[in-house]
């Protein structure tokens, strides 16, 4: 049962939680209504029943038939309250990670607003343990960044690698594919109609949904991978019927290389000089001054700026 | 005096921090609580390393992995902490991983795409039915539109619901109002994300979205959710028998029927009327990259 208090999407009010003493997070459906989670109310209030857990030295109750059943009721309030310490701090690490994600500090209200509810009193030991499995687990740090504020944040143990995305991504043939795709947007004046790519790739061999031992599924590859990871553009072109897609740029691509850059690639396909083609060399040009344009501004406010 | 077994989540013999409360219930991933008798020292915890460490944050970034992207992942996590060590058979690897995970109610799950059976791998979590993973990068009324989605796709024949009919449903949703334009934008926005697929103008689920709220949505469309004669899974596409109406993935259809030359429905044995997929072999459908065929530029079909 994660809440996340931007989307407030699944937040519960915390009068709900606290009248719920059972922490059920089994059914808890995807509305923004609190419901009366099902599963049975704990009988005495958390903190004695995880008391009991502690008394492990107490006195053993004598076993006539009544004494067997308070045993019995006893061992069960136990087990429960067990088990929902365990779970909640298992949605405390869940609520960690996703929280990290987005890269914003995590502070103890809204760890005891969101997870731990009525079990505040237990906050330290809850935290303890959440924060020895993130380490153990993941690798991550629980780190308190504010002592006054009770902010945390996690810190990633595993050393850092460079360019850890495109290694993973086995990159040299996919990023080939995409500048070809790239050259061919460009050089057909920023845009180009699916048709024509897929045409294009064709005469490589390469077919939108037949597995490819270098780009698996190229449509997957292309209309989501590099759709996701901006590096393309794509969308409907008005007025066509039937309705027709066209790619174009993605910001990822202007940040990665260059109109230049790829006209180069092109040109080097073709064994020709990029001043071959005069109209899109002279865009390039332009696109290369812009650049230095930027640059400069930027470099000049930084430099009034220091950090 | 019965207690419970005094049992930590990680490895037994393992140094255990001083800040660590002694004892803690034995339960089973799915939260039931199991009696420590039973337990005992059958079960073998894994153990965590670096490599296993590193494994488990790229695949939390990425989401969801396709095999050959996951084997790729698990070498590269090898090579940069434990260069010299035998990778361990996949298999292996994450089950090892999920018996360490199961102390968290989370778990690596296997899955198999509906469209063309390509295994699928994402962390998922056990405990929680809810979209929770979601949650942390949509908006209340982006949510609220998926699940308006999802409520289509599921009530489908097909497990496709066209773009007009869920922009059609704006009007309807939670939080900040949103133009039909914005909720073209926020559909692209989940398909890039893997919750959504889309085929020419309609969505169905991403494997991704099927393998991660599984329960939820058993759980909250218990009258309207479909399931697998063949693997008993939750169905979204698949296809239909026309004459009693039981259903079958396509990659169950495609293995069930394998060996058949004239397939039958498994149910009311009458003739089965769809075209059967082939089984998916990666191996098998390895092609050279610019070579051409003369097998490939006859076959025409536009895709």
């Amino acid at each position: 049962m994660l809440q996340e208090p931007e989307s407030g999407a699944l937040a519960i009010p915390q009068a709900e939680r606290e009248m719920d003493g059972s922490h059920d997070g089994e059914t808890q459906a995807l509305t923004a209504s609190p419901e009366p989670a099902p599963g049975p109310l704990l009988q005495e209030s958390p903190q004695e029943d995880l008391g009991a857990v502690r008394e492990e030295g107490a006195a053993e109750p004598s076993l006539t038939p009544k004494g067997a059943r308070a045993l019995a009721a006893k061992t069960l309030a136990r087990r429960r309250a067990c088990r929902r310490l365990d779970r909640t701090v298992a949605e405390l690490v869940q609520f960690l990670l996703l929280k990290d994600r987005k890269k914003s500090p995590i502070t103890r209200s809204e760890m005891v607003k969101y997870v731990i509810g009525d079990l505040k009193d237990l906050f330290p030991e809850i935290i303890a343990r959440a924060a020895e499995h993130l380490r153990y687990v993941f690798g991550f740090e629980l780190k308190q960044l504010d002592r006054k504020h009770h902010t945390y944040i996690l810190i990633n143990k595993l050393k850092p690698i460079e360019d850890e995305e495109e290694v993973l991504r086995g990159d040299g043939p996919r990023l080939g594919l995409l500048m070809m795709i790239l050259g061919l947007i460009y050089m057909k004046g920023n845009s180009a109609r699916e048709a024509q790519v897929w045409a294009m790739l064709r005469r490589l061999g390469v077919r939108p949904s037949k597995y490819h031992f270098l780009f698996g599924y190229p449509k997957r590859l292309i209309m989501e991978d590099f759709v996701q990871l901006r590096y393309l553009n794509y969308r409907r072109v008005p007025h066509t019927n039937p309705p027709e897609c066209e790619f174009s740029w993605g910001p990822r691509s202007n940040l990665e290389t260059s109109k230049m850059k790829v006209l180069g690639f092109v040109a080097k396909l073709h064994k020709k000089e990029p001043q071959h083609w005069p109209v899109q060399y002279r865009e390039a040009l332009a696109d290369e001054a812009n650049r230095a344009r930027a640059g400069a501004s930027v470099r000049a406010r930084a430099s009034t700026h220091p950090w | 005096m019965g207690g419970p077994h005094p049992r930590s989540p990680r490895l037994e013999g393992g140094a255990e921090p001083s800040f660590l409360p002694p004892s803690s219930s034995v339960r089973t991933a799915l939260g039931r609580c199991v009696p420590p008798s039973m337990q005992g020292n059958t079960k073998k915890m894994g153990v965590m390393t670096d490599v296993h460490r590193r494994f488990l944050q790229l695949l939390m970034t990425h989401g969801v992995l396709e095999e050959c992207d996951i084997k790729r992942l698990q070498k590269h996590c090898y090579k940069v902490h434990d260069c010299n060590a035998t990778i361990e058979k996949l298999e292996d690897f994450i089950n090892n991983i999920n018996s360490v995970l199961e102390s968290l109610y989370i778990e690596i799950k296997k899955g198999v795409t509906e469209d063309d059976g390509r295994p699928i791998y994402a962390l998922v979590n056990l405990a929680t039915t809810s979209i929770s993973k979601m949650a942390s990068d949509f908006a209340e009324n982006e949510l609220d539109l998926f699940r308006k989605a999802l409520e289509l796709i599921i009530d489908s024949d097909t497990g496709f619901a066209s773009s007009t009919n869920i922009l059609n449903l704006v009007d309807q949703l939670k939080g900040k109002k949103m133009r039909k334009k914005e909720a073209e934008h926020v559909l692209q926005k989940f398909v890039q994300n893997k919750w959504l697929i889309e085929k020419e103008g309609e969505f169905t689920l991403h494997g991704r979205a099927i393998l991660e709220m599984d329960q939820y949505i058993r759980e909250t469309y218990p009258d309207a959710v479909k399931v697998c004669n063949i693997c008993r899974g939750l169905l979204i596409q698949g296809q239909s028998c026309e004459t009693c109406g039981i259903r079958m993935h396509l990659p169950c259809v495609a293995k069930y029927f394998q060996a058949s030359s004239e397939p039958h429905c498994p149910h009311c044995n009458d003739y089965w009327p769809h075209e059967v997929p082939e089984v998916f072999n990666p191996e098998k459908e390895r092609e050279t990259g610019l070579s051409r065929s003369n097998k490939r530029s006859s076959r025409s079909r536009q895709h």
